[in-house]
């Protein structure tokens, strides 16, 4: 499982790389591998505001569908249109693949997120149980 | 395992039922349900709704239109169809499809029929389908659900999942044909659709057969807001498809046109017009006009009433513009 050391990281397996005040978003390794072959990425609608937590796109697989949820609170000012038409681009890579790109309200909110040491235990667990 | 008994065949309110079990419901059991609609076809979350279905088919037999939160391709149930549903914790089941339907091929077995779990999320008799599978993830919580054709009227589906032949494209999610089956072909005796429940759900919830509870008149009354708010509304079932693009070309007596519209969330976003035809008014304005109105026909048709077809069109009847744009 490749786990970046330089991200954050979610429960639901979201990934956020910080710069300045704005942070890329994507899905973690964990994610795409378990979702399999991903045939549909819903992405956010540009310009709104979003609380973190709150579900803003829908990534489709051959699996399952599984809800985008906006890690950190802010305004999303950009979107990676590319994955409309390429949503293979997120098993290809997903931590080169940003979905959305989201101007923060409270830098504060990043600490109740994971570093890459804690996300690693958390995904073991995730997967054995214990 | 807990099953919610829901004998409502309302596929509104059943798919706002699943929406609330995985979403709303903070249950430290898992969740089970047998449950059946009246003539419907349910797409998938990411499909483009009108690219799946028979409008005039679906309009005359008062077929009803739905999302599921699920993804894959469009399905037709009726009441000779049966959908189980599972809302479990675990999210390590997650792609696990064998598991959830591993209690259908068994119950098949029990009854003398020979049933398997194909690669693509169905399961086969002989190979044919009469099963689909999906799940939807959300949070930590899982649900599967899945289709049981057991005497359902195939002419129908067959018939209702019959889009037109309109030059449609997006990137939504395509459904795949499969050839179907009901399970009554295969039995060796007689059995209703209400003895085939009963025994399926022994089979699946075997010690555990028995709890069931109703929703109660709280979880009742969110259902039906979900219900209302969302899936009951043509912003959800419509409106809510990937964006796509009509191209729509046609032949009269006074002139060639083609036509070409793009919809994003359910909205006319860009409109050309073309033709060979004399018109007192620039097209360009009805293109204009176009824009922003919702691709639903009782709105094009009162935006084309606003501002007199006639004008760009003189010979041209709002019956057949919304007919070319509306196949």
């Amino acid at each position: 499982m490749n786990i970046p050391a330089d991200l954050l990281y979610t429960k639901d397996h979201e990934w956020i790389r910080v710069e300045g005040d704005q942070c890329h978003i994507g899905i973690s390794d964990f994610a795409q591998s378990h979702l399999g072959d991903i045939v549909f990425v819903e992405l956010p609608e540009l310009d709104i505001e979003v609380g973190a937590g709150q579900a803003i796109g829908v990534i489709e697989s051959v699996k399952a569908v599984a809800t985008l949820f906006c890690p950190v609170g802010g305004t999303i000012v950009e979107i990676n249109e590319e994955l409309e038409s390429s949503p293979e681009l997120l098993n290809e890579d997903c931590y080169a693949n940003w979905i959305a790109v989201v101007e923060l309200n409270d830098k504060s909110e990043l600490e109740t997120l994971m570093e890459a040491s804690a996300y690693s235990e958390f995904c073991r667990q995730a997967e054995t149980g214990v | 395992m807990i099953t919610i008994i829901n004998p409502s065949t309302d596929p509104c309110f059943n798919m706002a039922v699943e929406e609330y079990l995985i979403k709303e419901l903070d249950s430290p059991e898992d969740i089970f349900m047998l449950w059946q609609n009246r003539p419907t076809v349910v797409v998938g979350r990411n499909q483009n709704t009108i690219e799946e279905i028979n409008p005039a088919f679906i309009e005359q037999q008062g077929i009803t239109v739905v999302r599921r939160l699920s993804g894959g391709g469009a399905v037709y149930h009726d009441q000779g169809n049966l959908n189980f549903t599972f809302v479990v914790n675990n999210s390590r089941d997650f792609a696990n499809f064998e598991k959830f339907t591993l209690p259908v091929v068994d119950t098949l077995a029990r009854l003398g029929v020979k049933a398997e779990y194909s690669g693509r999320n169905d399961i086969t008799i002989q190979g044919r389908k009469f099963s689909g599978n999906a799940q939807y993830k959300h949070r930590h919580r899982l649900l599967h659900h899945g289709t049981i054709l057991f005497d359902s009227d195939i002419e129908a589906m067959v018939q209702a999942l019959n889009p037109s032949k309109a030059k449609i494209t997006s990137k939504g999610i395509k459904s795949v044909r499969s050839r179907v089956t009901n399970i009554s072909e295969h039995l060796p005796g007689s059995l209703s659709v209400a003895e085939f429940k009963r025994v399926l759900a022994e089979e699946i919830l075997g010690p555990d057969y028995g709890q069931d509870r109703p929703l109660s008149p709280t979880e009742l009354k969110r259902v039906q807001q979900l219900c209302c708010r969302k899936h009951a509304s043509w912003d959800w079932a419509y409106g809510s498809s990937p964006p796509f693009n009509l191209r729509r070309t046609a032949a009269f007596s006074w002139g060639n046109i083609d036509i070409r519209l793009d919809i994003k969330r359910g909205m006319i976003s860009a409109c050309r017009i073309y033709g060979d035809y004399f018109a007192r008014g620039d097209i360009r304005e009805l293109e204009y006009h176009l824009v922003g109105t919702l691709y639903r026909q009782t709105e094009v048709r009162s935006c084309l009433e606003a501002i007199s077809l006639q004008e760009y069109l003189p010979q041209m009847g709002y019956d057949e513009m919304i007919g070319l744009l509306f196949v």
